[in-house]
């Protein structure tokens, strides 16, 4: 800042010795010419007696440089010598810097990481993802069918590569731990899309795209490590995969990620080619993840152009395409949407909490400057100017700032891990590092952090010295001024406190919320993972339906199991929502076709979920494919579907590709919470496991101890019936439910721990501000108590005055509680953002707190005694 | 014209500087004319080390600098002699007349030519 000040300060000095010289040079030239000289001549020797303009220039400037830079230095000498005379008073106003820069670094860091800075891949500004729409049912970001894909690969001429990938779990055989795999299918283009190279091996050929040739994996670092003991000479040896062989091509880098999007805690363990994926060939199937690398000097727009065209073709050519559109987008762009609301509204929120650290600081150093008034004034009175010193100042308080802007770098940089552990899995959160942006974020946050809560101080210091000058008496005067500029300041801390508070309170007030929510399960002592069976050892639907009653029954003997169910669709774990028909009432050609949730059962699975059963009866294993078509539907389904009817004996139809019958309803069961605490039930349309098999289910075994205990149990039963299959992301419900809410919880604690900041600073300031003033009003209570004040009214004259304050704040801060709070609305649940209740107890709060800090002032004043406070004057 | 004159010795330009406002404040090139006329033109001022010098005494606070109107009508930058400037001008003019007495009495000494 001081640099920036010289450098106007040059520009303003050199003006002025320009100005002079050029006097110096027209008096001569007038009066040598008066002596006789012609013009050009005197011109001539005029600049030549003065030397070079420039030199002279240079050497008046270097004097000025060399004088600045020893005031500089001076300055800094001075106030650290200062600042570390009163080490209370820096250490809190260090340390309120601190918590405030170092908490603003630590949340910018994650915004940095997860929404600006590049893809872990090279060139990775022009990486875009293409997704399919349909705008007729305002279905938007949906994946692609694998045969479309191939047709813009084909038809578009603004990519240089595009590439398109899924997700696949595969059981890894062999040995005693057979082991589920998270793995990618992708195109063979992906790594020369991505411009990665493996660290052993090679990539995948486009010949591996086709049959016959697909049956080879490429590792992941860790997989690598954690299989194959890190074996360079793994690279051409066979590992044997949902009962097939495979050929290892590859090996990833440690820091290799795909897809990106996934969140940090996911890992992906193995990549394979599209083509055992028997689902590639279906049009209508839209389950590829497409993305692609645009043309050196293609726009977005360009491109989305062109796709729109080749969409437009497609829509032609084929009837599944009809009504699908196209949208090319950002790759990073998409990576953090999902989190940057929530991630803005918290950077908002800390720096609501800075700015009451600066209040509290710039409180301090008005505080401070009242004591050093007499310092200052004996100062001048020794011919210290009033730039000089005003200088000195604010070189004390940006001395003060970067001292809180280190103090508050070290505690991102300690406390960032922290931070990343509480966090909800959110894409690329691991990648979180201090790196130059964000440095060059706190080296500006913290010279803007000076100047904010430089300004008060200096502007009172600087008219404290005009008043010296006056030397009018004027300690009461003085006293005002400054009383009032930090009235103010703690007004205003209270305002953004109680904004604070609000947020957090009402986050809390969700939360609590959210946690009372009937998921319409029981969580408790339920043990879940999934079991995935490899479509070549069970290619029959009958024999995966077969292995699975067998499965459940096996679990359900086990002891301290009270009964095991499975399911392909299951609350926060698994889903398969798709159209149903309802019958008598059919679709219009522009209707949206009836969404539901469809799991397929086994019987017992209402029983060890807890599912509350309503009516009719539940499945049997009598409901198998020789017998009646039959389905359970939800309360939710039963209100919608047939809003005046009975539901039960009405028929249903599944429309997800199995044959399609009527199934009749024989039973309703209550709603649960399908994909988080915070939705309404939907429909749900239950069917027998053995009417429509599916290959891969979430077990649920209810347990009469603690669910883990039986992990190794349960374990050990699949291994019985099938000593090749693996089980897959073994938890408890009860962790399920509250990883749902994680995010949500975050978010609480977060903003708690900020409010809660914000609320002890604003503590701090009101109570700094009444010492101050009952310390200025001695003389007055001396009168008031010698005039027969009583210690209540002394008691009540101050709290009076800090309730005042702390009023005000109230009202100015609920003022701004009501503009923001909406922002926050996203993230509530059963609650509004103007809640009055959730206001009111914030408020209450607030004032309580305020009362308190203001009451340990206010005892003190009640202590003065009338004859010392009168004989100090 | 220049060879005649001697250059003027290290550090006494700011003295020159120092006595010749203490007189009254001038202008730059007053203090220019000034040295040139007092001195008789013995003295060679460089007049490119002036204006350094100018400011460099201003910035010790010995002199201090306001633009006025000048006798011709212009404004101009006149310096004078702040009140320690007054007392560095007695202190240089102390040691100066010591330096010279010191000087006399070694030439006193020594064999006469």
């Amino acid at each position: 800042m001081n640099r920036i000040l010289n450098w106007f300060r040059l520009r303003r000095l050199e003006g002025d010795l320009d100005r002079e010289l050029q006097y110096h040079i027209d008096r001569r030239v007038t009066d040598l010419i008066d002596s006789g000289l012609p013009e050009p001549e005197a011109r001539r020797l005029a600049a030549l007696e003065l030397g070079g303009a420039t030199q002279i220039r240079e050497e008046v400037r270097d004097i000025w440089l060399n004088r600045w830079l020893r005031d500089f230095v001076h300055d800094l000498r001075f106030s650290a010598r200062s600042i570390l005379r009163s080490p209370l008073f820096t250490a809190t106003a260090v340390l309120s810097l601190a918590l405030g820069i170092g908490a603003t670094t630590a949340v910018f860091s994650v915004i940095n990481t997860v929404l600006l800075r590049p893809l872990p891949y090279p060139d990775s500004d022009r990486l875009v993802q293409i997704w399919s729409t349909n705008p007729n049912s305002n279905r938007w970001g949906m994946w692609t069918a694998y045969p479309r894909f191939e047709d813009w690969h084909r038809q578009n001429t603004v990519f240089e590569e595009m590439a398109t990938a899924r997700t696949r779990v595969i059981n890894m055989n062999g040995g005693d731990h057979p082991e589920s795999l998270f793995g990618v299918i992708t195109s063979s283009q992906l790594l020369q899309l991505l411009r990665v190279q493996p660290m052993l091996g090679r990539g995948f050929l486009p010949e591996e795209d086709q049959p016959g040739h697909d049956h080879v994996i490429i590792l992941s670092y860790s997989l690598w490590q954690r299989r194959f003991g890190s074996d360079r000479a793994v690279i051409g040896r066979t590992v044997y995969l949902d009962q097939q062989n495979y050929t290892v091509i590859g090996v990833m880098p440690s820091d290799f990620r795909f897809p990106p999007e996934l969140p940090a805690s996911h890992r992906v363990d193995a990549w394979f080619p599209p083509a055992p994926d028997p689902s590639r060939s279906e049009r209508g199937s839209n389950n590829y993840y497409t993305f692609a690398r645009l043309k050196p000097g293609i726009t977005l727009a360009q491109a989305q152009a062109e796709m729109d065209v080749i969409n437009q073709r497609l829509a032609e050519t084929y009837p599944e395409d009809r009504g699908m559109g196209v949208e090319v987008a950002g790759w990073r762009q998409q990576v953090g949407s999902e989190v940057r609301p929530a991630l803005l509204i918290l950077l908002g929120a800390i720096s609501l909490v800075l700015l009451i650290a600066c209040a509290n600081v710039a409180n301090l150093l008005l505080a401070r400057g009242a004591v050093r008034q007499r310092e200052t004034a004996l100062r001048q009175a020794l011919g210290a100017g009033h730039t000089r010193l005003i200088r000195q100042f604010m070189t004390e308080t940006m001395l003060l700032a970067v001292f809180g802007g280190i103090t508050g770098l070290l505690m991102a940089y300690g406390g960032l891990d922290l931070f990343i552990r509480l966090a909800p899995d959110i894409p690329r959160l691991n990648e979180t590092t201090i790196d130059l942006h964000v440095l060059m974020f706190t080296a500006v946050l913290t010279l803007g952090t000076g100047m904010i809560f430089g300004i008060a101080p200096a502007l009172q210091g600087s008219r404290d010295l005009q008043d010296s000058v006056k030397e009018s008496g004027g300690r009461l005067t003085i006293g005002a001024t400054r009383a009032r500029a930090r009235s103010v300041l703690v007004i205003a801390e209270m305002a953004l406190a109680l904004m604070l508070l609000a947020g957090a309170g009402l986050l809390v007030r969700s939360f609590v919320r959210v946690q009372q929510v009937d998921p319409g399960f029981n969580p408790k002592n339920l043990l879940t993972a999934f079991v995935i069976l490899p479509p070549p050892k069970y290619p029959e639907p009958w024999h995966q339906a077969q292995f699975f009653h067998e499965l459940t029954d096996r679990i359900a003997s086990l002891p301290e199991v009270e009964c095991a169910g499975a399911a392909d669709s299951a609350p926060m774990l698994t889903n398969d929502t798709g159209p149903v028909s309802i019958e008598g009432h059919p679709v219009g050609p522009d209707e949206a076709e009836i969404q539901a949730e469809r799991p397929k059962i086994t019987p017992d699975y209402f029983r060890a979920m807890g599912i509350r059963f309503l009516r009719g009866r539940t499945f049997t294993w009598a409901d198998n494919e020789g017998s009646l078509p039959v389905a359970i539907i939800n309360e939710s389904a039963a209100r919608q579907y047939w809003p005046t009817e009975d539901a039960m004996g009405k028929r249903v139809k599944l429309e997800d590709g199995s044959a399609p019958v009527w199934r009749e309803v024989i039973g309703i069961v209550g709603n649960v919470r399908q994909d988080s605490l915070a939705e309404a039930g939907r429909p749900e349309v239950y069917a027998p496991l053995l009417q429509v098999p599916v290959p891969y289910v979430a077990l649920v075994v209810r347990t009469r101890v603690e669910p883990t205990a039986l992990t190794a149990a349960v374990r050990h039963a699949v291994m019985e019936a099938d000593r090749d299959q693996p089980l897959f992301q073994i938890q408890t419900m009860q962790q399920v439910v509250e990883d749902s809410v994680a995010g949500r919880r975050f978010q609480m604690s977060l903003l708690g721990a900020f409010a809660a900041i914000a609320l002890g600073l604003a503590a701090i300031g009101i109570y700094g501000l009444m010492s101050y003033t009952v310390n200025q009003r001695t003389h007055e209570i001396g009168i008031r108590m010698a005039l027969g004040a009583k210690r209540e009214d002394v008691l009540n004259l101050v709290v009076r005055h800090g309730m005042m304050l702390a009023i005000a704040g109230v009202v100015l801060g609920t003022g701004g509680a009501l503009l923001l709070t909406r922002f926050i609305s996203s993230m509530l649940y059963g609650v509004g953002v103007n809640d009055p209740t959730t206001l009111l107890s914030v408020a209450t709060l607030l004032v309580g707190v305020a009362a308190l800090a203001s009451y340990i002032p206010a005892r003190r004043a009640t202590r003065v005694d009338p004859m010392v406070a009168l004989r100090y004057e | 014209m220049p060879s005649s004159r001697f250059p003027i010795p290290q550090g006494t330009l700011d003295m020159l500087i120092l006595q010749i406002l203490s007189l009254e404040p001038a202008h730059g090139y007053g203090v220019a004319q000034r040295l040139e006329q007092i001195s008789k033109s013995v003295v060679q001022v460089n007049q490119g080390s002036l204006y350094p010098a100018l400011h460099r005494l201003e910035l010790r606070g010995w002199l201090k600098a306001d633009w006025k109107e000048s006798e011709t009508g212009r404004e101009a930058k006149f310096y004078s002699l702040t009140r320690s400037g007054q007392k560095q001008l007695r202190v240089e003019k102390d040691s100066w007349a010591r330096l010279t007495e010191a000087v006399q009495l070694i030439f006193d000494e020594g064999p006469a030519q």
